[in-house]
């Protein structure tokens, strides 16, 4: 492989929790605490843990939602935690983020055809209204929907198309970086694995990197190259998807697999 | 959804609410019309049918200058809007933005809330008092003195449905397709506020109404000559015992009225918030 196209080091993002009103003590929750890992071009790292382990911090932080409170992420050069708003929005094309909710991720006011073209014209990928419809129209086609939906609001969508509705709009930008927050884990078992192979299919066609967020073992088996264990703000271990669930090393691993047995049969 | 469907939806099965819209329908219509419905002219002196009782030509009387109280009244409908609608104006204005821009920026906020809350401190009337004795008696000024008051309480709101709306995830969503505040702010936020907004407003227009009838009757509010009804009450209230009628039919519009809006706020307000369906406040 060459060179990683992310390169996380050491990252910390704590938060102040209580500030006491007349005691001006503050307490720091740590939610991520010294996380390092990479991910090469065309790969998918999952990142896996039980919930509050603070990975879907480790996302938020990456995509500026939460401020670094210390590390680099070195993506295409540049430290992208210590760049201003301002100078990380270009970025923000190339570094899009899946999120877990599809009914809460969609503005209830907007069409579908408002949605995508947001993106869009911000990062001025299109000169007119008709060039952005075919461009939606495609990427609608590329996610599994009917371009005659655009014209539609959210609420008129079950939760499997809406989250497609989230792909499209990240799809939408083409770019080099996703970070898939729980993609699936808010969906009806029986639209899961859909909307998943879907991830994957898209993943596999356009060759991005995806940082691939989930508590699902089940999931991360199916989609992942890497698997990274998290607990308690930190990586306890990382390695390749066969040697994380056939030979793992760190007793939490074990733990974490021995916990979910059931889904080994599930997802075969 | 059309609006005349929303509409059909908002009042169904609401008689008091459809009455109370078609009250207001009929002062809206005579503050539309009010030169063509008005028998006399509001403001025509005649010294000879002083304090008359309720009959023909004057149907509602006329009061101590001998002004047909029936044209002054349906002069007043035009007042009760232009209050109305103007407060509500400067109130969803001044308050939304305001309420927005503090629950968005937080340091910006920690400063406006602050006032807010020291002008929230004051009763609304004693608020409009001291605000109107500072300035001249004109309609433009009543506007913007009860726009002001009613912006506090607009702010508040606003304040509190932004800071929630700013942590839903499609506001996230919306950073991460790249989008800057304003967008954020005007695109994603405030679309979602609508609503409650319009809620808001219909009961600012009815608390106007009754803060410039408040303001009219203290002698602070509209210059004496506009008849609105407020000053008709005002003008009239030494004739209590002589001529009743003066003070009956202004009341009773203000009453009427004020009690309408409220009813067709309340309907719009369990027609848009759910949780309110059923409750005691949904008539």
């Amino acid at each position: 492989m060459t060179r990683p196209l992310l390169e996380v080091r050491e990252l910390k993002t704590h938060f102040s929790i209580g500030r006491g009103g007349f005691t001006r003590r503050k307490s720091v929750l740590k939610a991520v605490d010294g996380v390092s890992f990479s991910i090469h071009e065309g790969e998918v790292l999952s990142l896996v843990g039980e919930s509050g382990c603070g990975k879907s911090t480790v996302g938020r932080t990456l995509t500026h939602l939460e401020t670094a409170t210390a590390g680099t992420a070195m993506f295409g050069g540049r430290d992208i935690l210590n760049l201003s708003p301002a100078e990380f929005r270009p970025l923000r094309r190339d570094i899009q983020m899946i999120f877990q909710d599809p009914f809460a991720s969609l503005n209830p006011r907007l069409s579908i055809e408002q949605m995508l073209a947001e993106p869009l014209f911000i990062h001025g990928l299109v000169r007119g209204r008709a060039e952005a419809r075919e461009r939606i129209a495609a990427t609608l086609e590329l996610v599994g929907m009917d371009a005659k939906s655009m014209s539609r609001h959210p609420h008129e969508f079950s939760g499997g198309q809406r989250q497609r509705i989230g792909i499209a709009r990240v799809m939408i930008l083409t770019p080099r970086l996703v970070i898939a927050d729980e993609p699936v884990s808010a969906l009806d078992v029986s639209i899961q694995a859909q909307v998943l192979n879907l991830i994957k299919r898209l993943q596999r066609d356009s060759g991005v990197s995806m940082l691939f967020i989930s508590h699902d073992l089940g999931a991360v088996r199916h989609i992942s190259d890497r698997v990274a264990v998290m607990y308690r703000g930190k990586l306890v271990e990382t390695g390749r998807k066969r040697q994380i669930f056939e030979a793992p090393r760190h007793a939490y691993t074990r733990r974490l697999l021995a916990s979910i047995p059931r889904l080994e049969k599930r997802i075969a | 959804m059309s609006v005349p469907l929303s509409i059909a939806l908002v009042f169904r099965g609401r008689a008091l609410a459809t009455i109370g819209a078609c009250w207001l329908l009929v002062v809206g219509i005579a503050a539309i019309g009010a030169p063509l419905l008005a028998p006399f002219d509001p403001l025509e002196i005649d010294p000879f049918v002083r304090l008359s009782e309720p009959g023909w030509p004057h149907l509602f009387g006329t009061d101590h200058f001998g002004r047909d109280s029936l044209s002054r009244a349906i002069y007043g409908a035009r007042m009760a809007i232009l209050i109305g609608s103007g407060s509500v104006l400067i109130a969803l204005v001044a308050g939304g933005l305001v309420g927005m821009l503090s629950a968005y920026f937080v340091r910006l906020g920690h400063l406006l809330m602050r006032i807010v809350d020291v002008l929230m401190a004051f009763p609304a009337l004693l608020l409009a008092l001291v605000l109107m004795t500072l300035l001249e008696r004109s309609v433009l000024n009543t506007v913007i003195v009860i726009g002001i008051v009613y912006a506090t309480t607009t702010a508040r709101i606003v304040f509190g449905m932004t800071l929630k709306l700013k942590r839903d995830v499609f506001v996230d969503a919306a950073i991460c397709s790249g989008a800057g505040h304003v967008s954020v702010l005007f695109r994603h936020i405030l679309p979602n506020l609508m609503s409650p907004m319009l809620v808001q407003a219909s009961f600012i227009f009815a608390f106007a109404q009754l803060q410039a009838a408040a303001l009219d009757f203290l002698g602070l509010g509209l210059p004496p000559e506009v008849p609105s009804w407020g000053n008709m009450l005002s003008e009239e209230r030494i004739y209590v015992t002589r001529a009743p009628w003066l003070l009956i039919f202004p009341g009773s519009l203000i009453i009427l009225s004020v009690f309408s809006m409220n009813l067709v706020g309340d309907a719009l307000r369990d027609n848009i918030d759910p949780r309110f369906k059923d409750d005691i406040a949904g008539v």
